[in-house]
């Protein structure tokens, strides 16, 4: 007799709609005509304003999940979906700026709702396969959004390197998951930590598999020595799909870790918190100090997330309840800073036409209001005080400290003072340097309402952390 | 396996087991990781690649061969769709790099620093 378990459709509500908008976004891009594109960038945001509503509501519905089940829908993943829904938004708003990907946008959001798809599975996964299948479908996303302005070599070679490294990065996933596999004989998490609890010693193939698997997601946070693609793609690749990238990506990749060392690794945590924490060493450094000769905002950009990605593997590597919030709250943070600092990459990048640090100089001058936006969410990344990237920083370096792990603690402050530096060095351009031409730089009143809740959100969630602390610990 | 070849006890060690297969599936698997390293079209790389994903898929078959359930067959299958897809992208990004950088070669595919 098969057992056939019930689906909690209520709860898998908003991935339902996001696979259905995909279906959507596939018919109108064949029926709408091409002057009437704006259609298509309403209909995507009103998909995810959808998404949204039924997430909201699905938590009002909570489902037994965990166990064999093969999602974990749980509040935890939903405070991510949430974060990855508002994301997503961003990401259609640079869209629609002047100069951004004019041709064949349809097809453009039926990727970027691909890709969100895979990372709301991720967030969430409790299975392996499904760890494999979700990353794959955020990753292939991506490696075509990576290569899509066709006639700009440069967008086609990022997407190559892109897609060259992270099949090899999938293909090491894959060979880690057939060990753990073959160690447990199922591919449950609940079935593998099993597995890892009941054999002493721990055997060999089963270590080599969660290395293996540790090197695949390790491509995705871009972790030291898997960040190679990192500065290239980012430079190359189209400015909304770097903000993708950077902030939706990189905290799939971060939860589905979580998760992995929560639900499967737990009872072996020695097999991989060691490494980590050597790699989040590495990966702070090489970020940091590779960020400080750039010349192209992008390209910085691209070093800066290698950085960050250091901080949240500290996190991982102390693997406590209280650092799961740390991380949680310190991607809320990097989000808000992110999407800002890339929003005004997008508008800069649209009026002169380059990505180039010398586009920033007297940007105080030629506008005013976007150079304080950066400033901002630049001094938020950096990690200064009231703002929210110093808090997030704060409350990963206390678990840190709470966890033991003192000299990873030191390398992490030290490396606040060396991204202080570079992220300065671009707010001396803006501030102190004369302008290349006086000529003020166009905002759409789109973009700067959605440039101001960011900048909101990055003081608000840096003064008043007891809410959302509240709420993620409650989460937990 | 009945056969009176395999029953013998002096020819024992000709029996194949899963083990081997995984052992195999572990050459495959380094082949295809050497293969990437050396090579510099991107053709190849991505043949590498794909030999990457069939050694983890001999190796599912292996194991839910030794297991004896399912589960690694189920994999196999999605691991395939997924690598044609992924060979699917790969190929169409190639003929857009060989139309606007003229060359295949990794190498001279350098306009962003490597």
């Amino acid at each position: 007799m098969i057992d056939i378990p019930t689906i909690p459709w209520c709860a898998l509500a908003p991935e339902l709609a996001v696979a259905t908008w995909i279906l959507l976004l596939l018919v109108a891009t064949l029926c709408v005509p091409a002057h009437r594109q704006s259609v298509l960038s309403h209909l995507a945001v009103l998909g995810i304003v959808v998404a949204a509503g039924l997430l909201v509501w699905a938590s009002q519905h909570p489902s037994a999940s965990g166990g064999t089940a093969m999602l974990s829908l749980d509040r935890f993943g939903g405070y991510f979906k949430g974060l990855l829904l508002l994301a997503t938004a961003v990401v259609i708003v640079m869209t629609r700026l002047p100069r951004q990907l004019l041709t064949h946008v349809g097809a453009f959001y039926l990727l970027l709702y691909t890709a969100l798809l895979g990372a709301l599975i991720l967030v969430s996964v409790n299975n392996l396969l499904l760890l494999f299948l979700g990353l794959e479908l955020l990753t292939f996303s991506l490696y075509i959004m990576a290569a899509y302005v066709k006639t700009d070599p440069r967008s086609v070679e990022a997407g190559m390197k892109y897609l060259i490294l992270g099949s090899v990065s999938s293909g090491f996933l894959i060979y880690g998951i057939a060990l753990l596999y073959g160690m447990a004989g199922t591919i449950t998490f609940t079935g593998v930590r099993a597995a890892f609890a009941n054999t002493q010693p721990t055997p060999v193939a089963g270590q080599v598999g969660l290395y293996l698997i540790l090197a695949g997601l390790g491509f995705k946070v871009a972790a030291v020595p898997f960040q190679l693609w990192v500065p290239d793609v980012y430079e190359g690749a189209p400015t909304p799909v770097v903000a993708m990238l950077s902030v939706g990506s990189k905290m799939a990749g971060v939860v589905a870790m979580l998760r992995l060392l929560d639900g499967l690794v737990a009872p072996v945590q020695w097999v991989w918190t060691p490494v980590l924490a050597v790699i989040s060493a590495a990966t702070m450094l090489y970020g940091n100090l590779g960020a400080i000769p750039q010349t192209n905002i992008k390209r910085l950009l691209g070093y800066s997330s290698i950085g960050h990605a250091g901080y949240l593997l500290m996190g991982i590597a102390t693997a406590t309840p209280e650092s799961a919030a740390a991380i949680s709250y310190y991607l809320l943070a990097y989000l808000c800073s992110n999407l800002a600092v890339f929003l005004v990459v997008v508008i800069v990048g649209g009026a002169t036409g380059s990505d180039s640090l010398d586009e920033y100089r007297g940007l105080s001058r030629r506008s005013p209001g976007l150079a304080a936006a950066m400033f901002i969410a630049l001094l938020s990344l950096a990690g200064v005080p009231p703002l929210a990237g110093f808090v997030g920083k704060l409350l990963v370096l206390l678990s840190a400290v709470k966890g033991q792990r003192l000299w990873l603690v030191a390398i992490g402050a030290v490396n606040v003072a060396i991204s202080l530096y570079y992220y300065l060095t671009v707010v001396k351009r803006m501030y102190l340097e004369a302008p290349n031409t006086s000529s003020s730089i166009r905002i759409t009143p789109l973009a700067a309402a959605t440039l101001a809740a960011l900048v909101l959100g990055i003081v608000v969630v840096g003064v008043y952390q007891q809410p959302f602390l509240a709420y993620i610990r409650s989460t937990l | 396996m009945p056969s009176l070849l395999f029953s013998t006890p002096h020819l024992a060690w000709l029996m194949i087991s899963p083990t081997h297969y995984v052992r195999l599936s572990a050459v495959l698997f380094a082949i295809g990781l050497m293969g990437l390293m050396t090579r510099r079209n991107v053709l190849m790389i991505l043949l590498c690649i794909e030999v990457m994903f069939n050694a983890a898929n001999l190796a599912f078959v292996a194991y839910a061969r030794a297991w004896g359930n399912l589960d690694g067959h189920v994999v196999v299958f999605f691991i395939i769709t997924v690598a044609a897809a992924e060979v699917t992208v790969g190929l169409a990004i190639a003929i857009l790099l060989a139309r606007q950088l003229k060359t295949l070669n990794a190498d001279e595919v350098r306009l962003l620093k490597w």
